[in-house]
């Protein structure tokens, strides 16, 4: 051993051993092999937890030390088709609190003093299951300045309390197109199992409804993260390291603010007018504007409307209910996609191209309208809208004026055919399936049919059997034929611009980072609605006439513009009449298609007709006319 | 003899002893002053350990210029004040506790020391003395039983505090001095036997009256030793947090006051009990294995005296040294290791705490003036 030949140099042995030592050599040489199996267990485990296990330490080591941190990236903004920002963000203050906080009794009662909030608003925003249970909760949105100090203040006394500045949604046209835009919110457990949000945790924000919702994963953006260095006590050290967030893209939809401005003014103006005209139950309605050739959606309205900003920060239970009760109509629904309603005599346009292109009827076929139709027998004898009757009426004529009879006879004579070939005009024309627009929600509608009938009558047999009186009630959009505002504006567009299904759309583009257009709305060939040139053109005119001596004549009195349109007036079991007005404009070269309803609004041609007029003049950049007219038919 | 005088006095002075006693002392202030760094008063911390140190040095030199044979005519006397300073620590105004222990002596309201360190050296001379009169025989259990009298009061008053770590201690030097003192296989297999039946009494609860009945903070450090997962938080962190300093130190460390679980808190008691966590982390394999070497180098050299005392007397209280510092190496490292149980029992040269170094240098003192005398005088 190298030691005790060092030892040996300093200190020559010694010659003379005094005979204890000898007898304690073998006392020594235990206690010496002691010593080295001691440290030479103590080196092997050593070697075992630093050189072998050395790794997994250090990982354990920076598990410990290393927190990461997300950065939330700043959602993209929603703007209309000229670049004005719809939907932006903004950084608000928030107090939020950790949910623990609600176990505490006398803190919730000092925070409903400061905050002013009665302490079970408090309590029910804490304990709000949608959230992540560790995620703290806003409890105020933008509180003022000297609650914010005062929190800083008295921080020891609001444990898990914390004033945060987080990015909230901002609406600068308020709830302007708030239908179309949607509202975001924490994601729900439901939402966490849906497809394109699969890599969403609990607690983040989604868009719930409208672009929002459908442009959810373009908006989004991706989470930053930062990586800090903290203590024992989880106190930030320092940054380590960061990944950017990257902000979510702007959204540009084919929304025209102006335009929607417009269509929702007229909306309330029609509502307002239904009320003047003593239809009192009308609250609710929609108004749809497209581009014939594109399928861009203009305007889209419905009402009633709520405000988007009830959503910022996360909405109060109470204000949900109220959103989602019977007696507010639904506010939330966007009645121009997801409502289906009977289109009434708006739907003639269709019967009679099935009539033209089955040849039961001609633009110059002559009809008698005495009022009362009973070519089925008496005991099925039906009513022209008009009980005096129209007298002997032309197709034209009958649709201009809206003769039930003339419609009557041709889904008489298209049932006797027994080939459904007023269902398959309707379908071609989009009736029935959804438009496949870019916003959730959208419904079907329905054509009825025999195999429907049956199908829908499976338990009452005696009612399963499609009657002459069902096909020649759809022929005036009665019966059980439901159609969307969208779909109607739609399949009066496909007549406008020469028989183009366009798919509705809200997208128009997306933006890259640089603000430059960074994707398109990829239009795809529209394709035909199966409807014969001349026979369309024949409906133009026919519509045109409408507008030009018609139902719709008062409407658009004094209106510089010519308008292809049609009246609607459906009557719904226990409610007052539905008031519609559909159209495309200017006649010649049909640029936009406009429908309008109006829930329970009475006449088409003095409630709904005049809010096409407001839209279609700001369309067409004419004045914007409040008119005042009567109408009395269906 | 030709030698020079210079010759001469060098082979009074053990310099390899010396040596390493340096370089122990000097690793460990160096290590106290990377652990302290980031601590709020780290510096008044270091200053005190080097003030223990002074002292430490200053004891060194009168154990060391003093004859330790004379220390055999005291031993009624030290023992006396042994056991006195042991005694005092249960007198009011006088004691004062740490760590649920009753270990401190507290005189006008200052804490001075914890005579449960002095008293190991006390412990190591007296017993020395005990065994030394028996000139290397202990035949008779009668024999065994009388020299173990020695050892019942100081480790009856330590286990009263109760300082467990202490009373293992002094078990520790017992045992080894028995074993250069002659004791037979067949006596340490009989205490070995009691050892652990009493040991079964403490740790089973409800078996002895609360008074002497482990804590059951003590009672779950060595619950946790078995199964560090039972208290993940408590007890258990302590020794994952251990573990984990060490083993992300690696081969080379992470450099002096860079170690992140010593310096960002996670690692407890980091300058003291935990000092060796720090060595591992900061120096990695290469400082902690340089450590144990000294260690080694340390107990050696101290054999070497042990086995060149010129009477037995000196050879004893070598061998009660040595054993005292093997056995708190062992369980010091073996517990930042994983392999002892969590025990408070600091380790040498190394760990903050100036009652502790000014023991251990006193110790070398007396190894040094054991060395030097070992031709006679």
């Amino acid at each position: 051993m190298h030691l005790s030949a060092l030892l040996r140099l300093v200190h020559p042995k010694d010659e003379h051993v005094t005979t204890f030592r000898q007898e304690l050599r073998s006392r020594f040489a235990t206690l010496g092999l002691l010593i080295i199996v001691v440290l030479g267990a103590l080196f092997i485990r050593l070697w075992t937890v630093q050189v072998i296990a050395g790794e997994r330490y250090a990982r354990m080591a920076d598990d410990n030390r290393i927190r990461e941190v997300e950065i939330e990236a700043p959602r993209g903004r929603i703007l209309d088709r000229r670049g004005r920002a719809l939907v932006t963000n903004r950084p608000a203050l928030a107090v939020t609190a950790q949910a623990v906080v609600a176990e505490d009794a006398g803190m919730l009662s000092r925070l409903s003093t400061l905050l002013d909030m009665p302490v079970d608003e408090i309590e029910e925003r804490l304990c709000s299951s949608k959230q992540a249970p560790l995620e703290p909760r806003v409890v105020r949105l933008d509180v003022p300045m000297e609650i914010v100090s005062y929190l800083a203040e008295h921080s020891p006394d609001f444990p898990g309390v914390r004033v945060e500045t987080i990015a909230v949604r901002e609406y600068p046209f308020g709830n302007l197109a708030a239908h179309v835009l949607g509202y975001t919110g924490e994601i729900s457990e439901g939402q966490l199992g849906e497809r394109d949000l699969s890599g969403y945790r609990l607690g983040d924000v989604v868009g719930k409804a409208g672009a929002e919702r459908r442009f959810e994963t373009v908006l989004q953006g991706r989470k930053g993260h930062e990586r800090v260095e903290v203590n024992a006590s989880g106190k930030v050290q320092r940054h380590v390291g960061r990944r950017e967030p990257i902000a979510g893209r702007d959204v540009v939809l084919t929304l025209d603010a102006d335009i929607q401005r417009v269509a929702e003014e007229a909306l309330a103006d029609a509502i307002r007018e239904a009320h003047a005209q003593k239809f009192r139950k009308a609250r609710a309605g929609a108004i749809v504007a497209l581009d014939v050739g594109t399928g861009d959606v203009l305007a889209m309205a419905s009402a009633p409307t709520y405000d988007p900003k009830l959503f910022v920060g996360g909405i109060g239970s109470r204000d949900w209910k109220r959103l989602n009760e019977k007696s507010s109509e639904y506010p939330l629904n966007n009645r121009a996609l997801m409502a289906a309603y009977p289109p009434a005599s708006t739907f003639k346009a269709v019967t009679g191209l099935a009539g033209l292109e089955y040849g039961v009827a001609r633009e110059w076929s002559t009809y008698r309208c005495g009022g009362r139709w009973t070519e089925m027998g008496t005991e099925w004898a039906k009513w022209c809208w008009s009980r005096g009757g129209h007298g002997g009426v032309t197709f034209r004529r009958g649709i201009e004026d809206s003769c039930d009879t003339v419609f009557y006879k041709i889904g008489y004579e298209l049932y006797k055919r027994k080939k459904e070939e007023l269902q398959a005009v309707a379908r071609k024309m989009g009736f029935g399936r959804r438009t496949g627009i870019d916003l959730p929600g959208e419904v079907a509608g329905r054509v009825p049919d025999a195999a429907w009938k049956k199908r829908f009558n499976r338990f009452f047999p005696e009612y399963s059997m499609w009657l002459p009186g069902d096909t020649v009630n759809m022929a005036i959009g009665q019966g059980d034929m439901l159609v969307t505002p969208l779909q109607l504006a739609r399949g009066y567009a496909s007549i406008g611009n020469g028989g183009l299904m366009v798919r509705p759309h809200v997208l128009k583009e997306v933006l890259g980072e640089d603000g430059e257009v960074a994707l398109r709305y990829e239009r795809q060939e529209p394709g035909p609605n199966g409807v014969r040139a001349v026979n369309l053109a024949v409906m133009r005119r026919a519509l045109a006439g409408v507008v030009e001596r018609g139902t719709g004549r008062g409407a658009f009195a004094g209106f510089a513009e010519s308008v292809a349109g049609k009246t609607g007036t459906a009557q719904v079991k226990g409610k007052d009449d539905y008031a519609w007005f559909v159209a495309f404009a200017p006649v010649e070269q049909p640029k936009y298609a406009v429908a309008v309803v109006v829930e329970q609004g009475g006449h088409g041609g003095s409630v709904a007709a005049p809010a096409a007029r407001q839209v279609l003049a700001k369309l067409l950049g004419q004045p914007v006319t409040e008119i005042h007219t009567t109408d009395v038919s269906r | 003899m030709d030698r020079s005088p210079l010759m001469r006095l060098l082979n009074k002075v053990n310099l390899p002893l010396l040596l390493w006693t340096v370089l122990l002392v000097a690793y460990g202030t160096l290590m106290a002053a990377s652990a302290t760094s980031g601590m709020d008063g780290g510096a008044a911390l270091v200053k005190r350990h080097v003030v223990g140190v002074a002292i430490g040095v200053g004891l060194l030199c009168v154990t060391w210029t003093a004859d330790y044979k004379r220390l055999r005519l005291w031993v009624g006397p030290i023992s006396a004040a042994g056991v006195l300073l042991l005694v005092a620590v249960f007198v009011p105004g006088f004691g004062a506790s740490a760590h649920g222990a009753q270990s401190w002596l507290r005189i006008a309201g200052v804490r001075l020391f914890q005579p449960s360190e002095p008293a190991k050296l006390v412990l190591i001379i007296v017993f020395a003395a005990a065994i030394a009169r028996r000139e290397g025989k202990m035949d008779s259990r009668g024999e065994l039983l009388r020299v173990l009298g020695w050892v019942a009061v100081p480790l009856g008053l330590v286990l009263l505090q109760p300082d467990l770590g202490t009373a293992l201690v002094f078990i520790a030097i017992t045992a080894g001095m028995l074993l250069v003192g002659g004791a037979k296989p067949r006596h340490f297999a009989m205490l070995g036997l009691v050892g652990l039946v009493a040991f079964a009494l403490v740790l089973a609860p409800g078996i002895l009256p609360r008074k002497f009945a482990l804590k059951p903070y003590q009672r779950n450090r060595l619950m946790v030793f078995i199964d560090p997962s039972v208290d993940p938080k408590g007890a258990g962190y302590n020794l994952n947090q251990a573990k984990i300093a060490i083993g992300s130190g690696g081969l080379f460390g992470k450099g002096l006051e860079s170690g992140t679980q010593s310096n960002l808190n996670f690692l407890p008691e980091r300058h003291t009990d935990f000092i060796f966590a720090v060595v591992g982390e900061e120096l990695g394999f290469a400082g902690a294995v340089a450590l144990l070497a000294l260690y080694l180098a340390l107990l050696i050299t101290a054999l070497e005296i042990s086995t060149s005392s010129r009477d037995y007397y000196g050879a004893l209280v070598a061998a009660g040294l040595m054993s005292m510092w093997t056995f708190q190496v062992l369980v010091n490292i073996g517990m930042t290791l994983g392999i002892m149980p969590i025990t408070g029992i600091p380790l040498p040269f190394m760990s903050f705490g100036s009652s502790f170094m000014v023991t251990n240098l006193a110790g070398i003192g007396l190894l040094l003036s054991i060395w030097a005398r070992r031709y006679g005088t």
